[in-house]
């Protein structure tokens, strides 16, 4: 990828990279490339915090390479929830709510993430209808994906 | 989980101490697990918790600081003045025209397409206006130095009318001859203006061309903004990211609504004062009502500076008639009113957050490092600089997000220094 993405965005070699991401599936080459310039890429070290419990949530992260643990956090020790692989994303109730966040996300790996900034979800919203309704239904997908299988896990019924 | 992470008291330390030498030291222990630092963190977790969320806001210091910085670049600015002007014209551009990109890119254009649109429709409105107007303005131009001198001495005309009235009432006046005193002062006074606006004229004129370059940067603003703030986000630490990020943006949306209630405020104005000047019987009322309302944009001293033209405008066209400047002067200050109490809720509101007297003080002070140049730029550059000052200091006041910078400078560090030493198990440096 260029060193210079402001000038010279790769956009088949991120499409690539980005395409088969759940969220952006469905996104037509010509979508991905509007969705693709509102994209940070971030790098970080094994063991450093990406995020914080009680931190304000403005973004959603996607793994782009490495892995990142996402831990619950009693009596100052973390606990592994879950342990994400590239192509993953987390932090998605960001996205949805301004509640602040409720997990500790740090890189188990080195790892490179692409960030979307909910702002810039929202001012899609009013500039591109079709666009955005593509990556808000492919997050309620993996929501209700999210809610089946807890559902399961607990033996409560599903009304949803 | 097959690697368990804590949160160390050396994180808490950071919390509480602003020894960074000291806070290395102990996240090195952290990092190489501890039985202590772990019961630390058992007490330690409301306070994270409390860190993390808090925001406060910055000091006097920082105020300090963005004043000082402003000044530095307002003196700088002024050997780039044919660059910077373009430069901030093209960004309250950018904001103006940036809604109706927007809007185009509703209907389905794309970014690129959608902003060519709209500085295509931009620049042929200009043009329009240029070919209309371009003719009067010159014929008026190659005489300014005899209109500049009839509107001077209309305003002479109108202070020492005013004066000799007052003289007729208070015999005190009479005593001490002041009209006598303030003909002979200001006419010396009306020969120097005239003098001094000539050359004033033709020093824009000479950068004006630069001007050319307003659309163009326009341009690629609305083409390239979103691409832009992503490339300048690089160079913001992990740790301040989402909090930087989520600042700027509470800018930019301030920003947009700030030029969007500014343009409409200035119709506002224009109307108002056109129609109330036109109703009095002033002659050009639209072209005076648009002058005063764009001056108004510089707050306080651009207000004072439209009434005076318009004031002496009223006493150069019907000097015979000197209740004509009252009745502008006094339509003038209508409009004030209406402009504070209710125009200025309506459309900008309270999106200006620079303190009044902040406002004067940098006004006086731009004017005194950068002349002209500094009375224009002094407030944009105030609130850009004022935007990046806040936000820094906001951000590294934070002692949480300092602390997890640190915590990721430090793995950093160790990373680049692994395998460097022989034979060393250990990484220590």
């Amino acid at each position: 990828m260029s060193k210079f993405p402001f000038f010279q965005p790769h956009i088949t070699l991120r499409y690539e990279q980005l395409g088969s991401v759940m969220l952006f599936e469905t996104l037509t080459r010509r979508e991905f490339s509007t969705i693709d310039a509102m994209l940070h890429e971030r790098d970080y070290v094994k063991d450093e915090l990406i995020f914080d419990v009680g931190e304000d949530s403005q973004a959603i992260y996607i793994v782009l390479s490495g892995a990142v643990s996402v831990s619950r956090r009693t009596n100052g020790v973390e606990e592994e929830i879950v342990r994400l692989q590239p192509g993953d994303f987390f932090g998605e109730l960001a996205l949805l709510d301004n509640a602040p966040r409720s997990a500790v996300a740090r890189a188990a790996e080195d790892c490179k993430l692409v960030v979307m900034f909910r702002a810039d979800l929202a001012a899609l919203a009013d500039t591109h209808i079709v666009l955005s309704s593509k990556v808000l239904l492919q997050m309620a997908r993996h929501l209700a994906h999210i809610v089946r299988q807890t559902a399961m896990r607990t033996g409560a019924t599903l009304h949803v | 989980m097959s690697e368990e992470h804590t949160i160390t008291g050396a994180q808490q330390a950071a919390v509480g101490k602003p020894d960074w030498n000291a806070e290395i030291a102990m996240l090195d222990n952290s990092l190489d697990g501890g039985q202590d630092d772990a019961r630390d963190d058992e007490k330690s977790d409301f306070d994270i918790n409390q860190y993390a969320r808090s925001n406060h806001a910055s000091g006097p210091f920082v105020l300090l600081s963005v004043i000082a910085a402003t000044c530095l670049l307002l003196f700088l600015f002024q050997k780039l003045l044919w660059l910077v002007t373009p430069f901030l014209l093209a960004l309250i551009l950018y904001y103006l025209l940036f809604p109706f990109m927007e809007r185009l890119m509703f209907f389905g254009f794309r970014r690129e397409r959608a902003a060519l649109a709209v500085i295509i429709g931009f620049v042929t409105l200009g043009f329009v206006a240029v070919i209309l107007f371009l003719p009067r303005v010159l014929l008026r131009l190659s005489n300014s130095q005899i209109l500049i001198g009839h509107y001077v001495n209309g305003a002479v005309s109108l202070a020492l009318s005013t004066v000799i009235a007052l003289e007729e009432h208070f015999s005190v006046l009479a005593q001490a001859h002041l009209s006598r005193t303030l003909g002979g002062r200001f006419g010396h006074a009306a020969g120097a203006i005239s003098e001094l606006v000539e050359p004033m004229l033709i020093g824009v004129a000479t950068w004006a061309p630069a001007l050319l370059l307003v659309p163009l940067l326009a341009f690629f603003f609305l083409k390239d903004g979103q691409r832009f703030k992503v490339f300048l986000s690089r160079s913001v630490p992990n740790a301040f990211f989402e909090t930087t990020l989520q600042l700027l943006h509470e800018v930019d949306r301030a920003a947009l609504a700030y030029f969007r209630g500014l343009i409409q405020l200035t119709v506002l104005d224009t109307a108002t004062l056109a129609i109330g000047l036109w109703v009095i019987g002033m002659p050009a009322p639209l072209a005076l009502g648009l002058l005063s309302a764009v001056l108004a944009w510089v707050p306080y001293i651009g207000s004072i500076v439209g009434g005076f033209i318009v004031v002496t405008v009223a006493a150069s066209a019907f000097p015979a008639d000197p209740s004509m400047a009252y009745w502008a002067a006094g339509l003038f200050i209508v409009l004030r009113l209406l402009d504070d109490f209710l125009y200025m809720p309506m459309t900008i509101g309270k999106s200006l957050r620079i303190h009044p007297l902040i406002s004067v003080v940098m006004i006086f002070i731009g004017g005194a490092v950068a002349g002209i140049a500094g009375l224009m730029l002094v407030l944009p550059v105030f609130g850009i600089v004022l935007v990046i000052g806040e936000t820094v200091g906001l951000v590294l006041t934070n002692e949480r997000l300092r602390a997890r910078y640190l915590h990721g400078k430090y793995l950093r560090r160790r990373k680049a220094h692994l395998g460097l030493r022989f034979g060393t198990t250990r990484k220590r440096w």
